[in-house]
């Protein structure tokens, strides 16, 4: 198999840095990572590592200073905003450990504006907010439901359009153990029945366990599991 | 599902009331301004163009503008010579009436007075729906005759008529108009001090014909210094308007007088007043800025609430082309209901103003509302493109990660 068909997501050599002032901090420094095809990967360290800069580089949030972030074959580096939010939009869905739902809207039509965006359909959203368990209070604002409530939307959000890759900021940091064991329990489903591929950022092993792979990274650059 | 735009108005009720509130003030502002400004020049050409005559005669020596005519120019004489004047060997004058302008303070309103004869004032100022009301002045004109004969017959009494005198036969005495009373707060009864003498009210007109207040010629003639036999100017009925063109030909090139029509009035004010109409401009175009000012800082306020949003549109792919739309939509619905808003919010500010300041004419022209409705819209596209640009050039990552 070659290496385009392999990996999914490949960080090549990845330099980030940000002002703080009048000093710059240099997040990542070289960074390397290779995320295989249907894999589900746990990415730890201790805070201010860089985990969570990796994930806005991944998901083409942010762009890096120097090296390649590599989507499905398509090396990113030269494409424009543009093209990038082409990518994030067909291949890429977000989940945030804060949510970011959109409180002015439902449940519901949250996911229906994600799918607008995509410019796809809505016609299956009743179907998968019954399978997250939050139907019933799908037509209420965000703010009106409870944070596991407002999780099992975003990941609801986030896989409406059957993307690529699954890309999680730390998703079950505001929840509760069993909040957090169902949340984990969809990646899980998502990543083994429909091959999805995610990539998690936590500080929790017990969360981390969940993952077939566990990547730790310290002072910008993974020092171990990424094979 | 609900748009995202309408989603954001409903959801902060408050903050999109204040914000079309805003868009409202600065609408109703600009419309009213410019109706104050203009109006009260309109109403003064209004109440010229409002008496039962078609034209004015006034000295030929005088400015070809008459707007600020005073004086006694036009004497008896000229009264016969109009009456004879004939036009294709016809009479064309139907009537005449000559009247004395004064400038003076009626309870401390600055106003032009007309001096006219009482049965004049049913001729040229009384009409359907602008009856007086009380009664008019030296009923039987027994002060004019009284007068005149006085000051006729020489001797010493003629300079030394008190002012008990001249109240008590009826020459102090005055009508004025409906605003004139609710702005001085005047009624008939009252007194009022006019030139040094103590007046009273014995009448009251709608207003919207000549002037505020109306005293008996002969009276106007003596505090001007005038002869009884001189007059400011005269204003003559025809027996038929298709003759005016003639009639005025003929009066200008005949006589040492000159005639203009009622509605080149309107012309003279305006020829008069045209510094003033600069300044008037002036200061609505300076509204007109502070109003898009107003406009932009409310809905670049609104677009930096939305940071958060962008970002998360952003992180789910949407296009500068989605998110540009989106704020553009919500500030069009703003604007648009400011609009509506400041659009009939400016009638009422207009009553406010003429019902605490009843001197003062609000005209709501359609072209200032023209002009504010794309004002406004203008100011709203502006103001919100600048903000969405900055919007959708903002980090997401930075954004998600700070807010």
């Amino acid at each position: 198999m070659s290496n385009s068909n392999r990996y999914i997501l490949e960080a090549i050599n990845l330099h980030k840095s940000f002002k703080a002032g009048e000093v710059r901090e240099h997040v990542l420094r070289g960074l390397d990572l290779r995320v295989e095809r249907g894999e589900f990967l746990a990415v730890m360290g201790p805070s201010g590592c860089g985990k969570s800069t990796l994930l806005h580089l991944l998901g083409l949030m942010d762009k890096p200073d120097s090296g390649s972030i590599i989507i499905d074959g398509q090396d990113t580096t030269y494409m424009d905003e543009q093209t990038q939010a082409a990518i994030r939009r067909r291949k890429i869905g977000f989940v945030f450990q804060r949510f970011n739902l959109l409180n002015v809207l439902s449940g519901y039509d949250n996911i229906a504006l994600s799918l607008k965006i995509r410019g796809l359909d809505t016609d299956g959203i009743d179907r998968l907010l019954a399978s997250m368990g939050v139907a019933e209070v799908a037509r209420k604002s965000p703010e009106k439901m409870s944070m596991g409530q407002q999780q099992r939307l975003t990941v609801a959000r986030a896989i409406a359009h059957k993307p690529d890759i699954l890309l999680a900021d730390e998703p079950t940091g505001s929840l509760d153990s069993a909040n957090t064991q169902t949340v984990l329990e969809m990646f899980k489903r998502a990543n083994e029945q429909d091959g999805l591929t995610v990539v998690m950022i936590t500080h929790s092993p017990t969360v981390a366990s969940a993952a077939s792979r566990v990547v730790y990274m310290k002072d910008g650059k993974i020092i171990d599991g990424n094979t | 599902m609900l748009p995202l735009p309408l989603a954001n108005i409903l959801h902060h009720r408050l903050r999109s009331l204040l914000s079309a509130l805003g868009v409202a003030i600065a609408v109703c502002m600009l419309i009213t301004l410019s109706g104050l400004a203009r109006g009260t020049l309109e109403e003064i050409a209004k109440r010229w163009q409002g008496v039962n005559a078609d034209i004015i005669v006034y000295p030929a020596h005088w400015s070809d503008n008459i707007t600020t005519i005073g004086g006694g120019g036009v004497g008896r004489g000229d009264l016969k010579m109009l009456k004879s004047l004939k036009v294709g060997g016809k009479p064309v004058i139907d009537y005449l009436v000559p009247i004395c302008i004064l400038q003076g303070k009626v309870a401390k309103v600055n106003c032009n007075i007309v001096g006219i004869k009482p049965e004049d004032f049913h001729l040229l100022i009384e009409k359907p729906g602008k009856k007086l009301t009380g009664r008019i002045f030296d009923p039987h004109n027994k002060f004019a005759k009284w007068l005149e004969a006085k000051l006729t017959t020489p001797s010493e009494e003629t300079l030394s008529i008190s002012r008990a005198e001249l109240a008590r036969r009826g020459g102090l005495e005055m009508v004025i108009d409906t605003r004139l009373a609710r702005s001085t707060g005047l009624k008939i009864g009252d007194k009022v001090y006019v030139a040094g003498h103590r007046f009273k009210i014995v009448g009251e007109i709608p207003a919207g014909v000549l002037a505020r207040a109306f005293i008996p010629l002969a009276t106007a003639q003596w505090l001007m210094d005038l002869s009884t036999g001189r007059y400011t100017l005269i204003f003559a009925k025809l027996h038929n308007t298709s003759t005016m063109g003639d009639v005025i030909r003929k009066i200008n090139t005949t006589s040492r007088l000159k005639a203009t029509s009622l509605g080149q009035y309107r012309n003279m004010l305006e020829a008069r007043f045209g510094i003033m109409y600069l300044y008037i401009d002036t200061v609505n175009t300076i509204t007109l800025i502070v109003a898009m000012l107003f406009v932009l800082v409310t809905l670049y306020t609104i677009v930096i609430q939305h940071r958060r949003e962008i970002a998360i549109l952003k992180s789910m792919g949407a296009t500068r082309r989605f998110i540009l739309r989106e704020i553009l939509t919500e500030a069009m619905i703003l604007t648009g209901m400011g609009t509506v808003m400041g659009i009939l919010l400016a009638p009422v500010a207009g009553a406010i103003i003429e019902a605490f300041l009843p001197l003062l004419t609000v005209e709501i022209s359609p072209r200032w509302v023209l002009i504010s409705i794309l004002a406004a819209a203008g100011g709203g596209i502006l103001a919100a493109v600048y903000p969405a640009w900055c919007a959708m050039r903002m980090n997401p990552a930075e954004i998600l990660t700070l807010e």
